[in-house]
């Protein structure tokens, strides 16, 4: 195990310290740890240049005359093997740090580890009041978000089973541009192949595993992506006036508008919003019982006093 | 961070990130440098004596990496080749991108400060990885990190809390126990002072959290009376969802599976609060039976009888 440790530190020593491209043959003859016949140093060196490659090492593959067709060439550059953020100080450290540690204990712990070692090898001390006052974390369990991230980054299609509201499994296959946290749930969004549209999926409502299918870079993420566009308030909402029980209703106030000198009797205010999807409204108005009555529009409240008459019929 | 089992590409990782580190920080403990890297001291000695092996083709002494570890304390030389800092993965980049999403989205607007450096760190990651990711928390990090800082100390905490299933918002004080997650929610249980019991509050629920400036003898929560059975007495109720399947099971926070026919189902879910359940029976009537306990039944057609009659009030009525 260690030899092949050993052969991956040596041969990006090897690639990083030359200034000219190096063959293969050159590799094998001075590259400590390419031993055996030939086609089987060939197999372990194009392992390793993928190993180096998962790590973030981009080798270099190049000629030394272009005008003739020499034996190929490899090298590191050393611009494309540091740490590419440039010069950072101190509060940036301690900024950046913090967001890997925010990760401690959720599905990409070994990521922000990785990402956190480098961070401190740049050698600043970060500024540790900052870390003091300010504790974020990032809640997630779900190990289909590290394939949704790795999808992303490496312009992998996804195609996986999603759960719709019967909880009918329907197979999705998707380009992926981003992923997002909202409302405490990870959402991953992109190009739908099958229903050629946008579409934001819930990473919890998916069944099974996330599969990563076909090459790597088969698409390019469109450069004004937009992951809050999907999220926005969409034009065409639907409004309704309430009225709210004193100091009650407190998520509808937040989202609504007082009318102020509205018809509300004593102990109790009339509020407008708009919203949505109809039917989570009118659950969520259900959901507050005999401190939310709603006032319009008429087919609104029709409908939750026939839900409420249906209740009784059921439970009386 | 738990750690699995280094692979020999991990291992090789690690010791790309070792070489800058001890070359900026020479001299350093063993012992320290272990747990900068999450590594038991056996780990760590066997990645030096791995890196030992290391160095520029020829591999004399003049080639090799030079370390000393006999001492105790490390030091590198003749690892200039490896100096410099890896470059962070896109991986790296987007889960630091998140990172600093959720950091940013926390912060008081009166820290102008720390919101343009965040800022303009996401604006240099996202010109290498793109507009990929972003992060809208729902606790305020300072909310935690106060928390954190009072489980630690042993001091009470003031708290604002908007209880959504008794739809108010209340200041208590009360002594935090642990922090843990509870359906994908980080929750503090805690001893309330105000309601003199166990409860367990959602983070994301607290409006304010002020560290109180009184110490307090903090018990063992193994010690405390009534600490196991304090937090989740439970209600069971049995359901029966003929449709809405997954808002349903959502709204009671069953888990679900894909399901192959649209037969109505039968389910058991549970809460240490009559009230939610009550509260969810009433907001999914059309969708969701429930079916026992019989008690239960009579509570939710109560409730239904109390929103008819105020729609039939002259306040209300049309």
């Amino acid at each position: 195990m260690s030899r092949k440790t050993e052969r991956l530190v040596n041969l990006t020593i090897a690639l990083l310290a030359t200034k000219r491209y190096i063959t293969k043959s050159e590799i094998f003859r001075t590259v400590d740890g390419y031993e055996g016949a030939d086609d089987s140093k060939e197999r372990m060196f194009e392992r390793d240049k993928d190993d180096l490659r998962n790590l973030g090492i981009e080798i270099e593959v190049g000629t030394f005359d272009p005008l003739f067709e020499d034996e190929s060439g490899y090298r590191i550059k050393p611009e494309n093997y540091q740490f590419q953020l440039g010069e950072v100080d101190a509060q940036e450290i301690a900024l950046l740090s913090l967001a890997a540690e925010a990760w401690r204990g959720a599905s990409m712990a070994p990521s922000a580890l990785s990402a956190l070692n480098k961070l401190h090898a740049i050698g600043i001390e970060s500024d540790t009041e900052l870390l003091l006052n300010f504790a974020p974390a990032i809640i997630s369990q779900d190990k289909n978000l590290a394939v949704a991230i790795s999808a992303i980054t490496s312009k992998t299609v996804l195609s996986f089973s999603y759960l719709s509201e019967t909880l009918q499994p329907e197979s999705r296959a998707l380009e992926a541009y981003a992923v997002t946290s909202r409302y405490g749930h990870w959402y991953i969004f992109g190009n739908d192949l099958d229903r050629k549209a946008l579409r934001v999926f819930r990473l919890d409502r998916i069944s099974g595993d996330l599969k990563l299918q076909g090459r790597s870079g088969s698409y390019e993420i469109p450069l004004d992506v937009d992951v809050d566009s999907a999220f926005a308030k969409p034009s065409g909402l639907l409004k309704a006036t309430l009225f709210l029980r004193d100091g009650r209703g407190l998520n509808l106030r937040s989202r609504g508008v007082e009318i102020k000198g509205g018809r509300a009797p004593l102990g109790w205010q009339e509020y407008e919003l708009e919203y949505r999807d109809h039917e989570r409204f009118v659950e969520e108005v259900l959901w507050y019982g005999s401190d939310v009555i709603v006032s319009e529009p008429l087919s609104l409240r029709d409908e939750i006093i026939a839900h409420l008459k249906s209740g009784v019929v059921k439970y009386g | 961070m738990a750690k699995p089992q280094s692979t020999p590409v991990e291992k090789a990782a690690r010791l790309l990130d070792l070489v800058p580190f001890i070359s900026t920080h020479q001299g350093i403990a063993l012992t320290d440098l272990a747990r900068e890297f999450s590594l038991t001291e056996s780990e760590l000695l066997s990645d030096l004596n791995t890196l030992w092996m290391c160095g520029l083709p020829g591999y004399t002494p003049l080639e090799l990496i030079d370390l000393d570890f006999e001492s105790g304390y490390v030091s590198i030389r003749n690892a200039e080749v490896l100096q410099r800092v890896r470059l962070l993965t896109k991986q790296e980049l987007v889960i630091i991108l998140l990172g600093l999403d959720i950091l940013a989205n926390s912060l008081d607007a009166e820290r102008s400060d720390l919101l343009e450096a965040i800022s303009q760190l996401i604006s240099r990651i996202k010109n290498i990885v793109g507009n990929v990711a972003t992060a809208m928390p729902i606790v305020d990090s300072s909310h935690r990190a106060a928390i954190g800082q009072a489980i630690k100390s042993r001091k009470d905490l003031l708290i604002n809390y908007h209880s959504t299933i008794r739809d108010t918002v209340t200041e208590r004080t009360i002594t935090p126990l642990e922090i843990s997650l509870d359906h994908g929610f980080e929750v503090l249980h805690a001893y309330c002072q105000s309601a003199a019991g166990f409860r367990t509050f959602r983070l994301d629920n607290m409006k304010s959290v002020t560290i109180s400036t009184l110490s307090v003898a903090t018990p063992k929560m193994a010690d405390l009376p009534g600490f196991e059975s304090g937090f989740e007495s439970g209600f069971e109720w049995d359901l029966l969802i003929s449709s809405r399947f997954r808002t349903s099971s959502e709204r009671f926070r069953a888990t679900y599976q894909a399901r192959e026919s649209a037969k109505a189902e039968r389910i058991t879910v549970s809460s240490f609060s009559q009230d939610w359940l009550l509260r969810n029976a009433v907001s999914t009537l059309t969708s969701v039976e429930v079916l026992t306990p019989v008690s239960a039944r009579a509570l939710i057609a109560e409730k239904c009888r109390q929103s008819l009659e105020l729609y039939e009030t002259w306040a209300f009525s049309k």
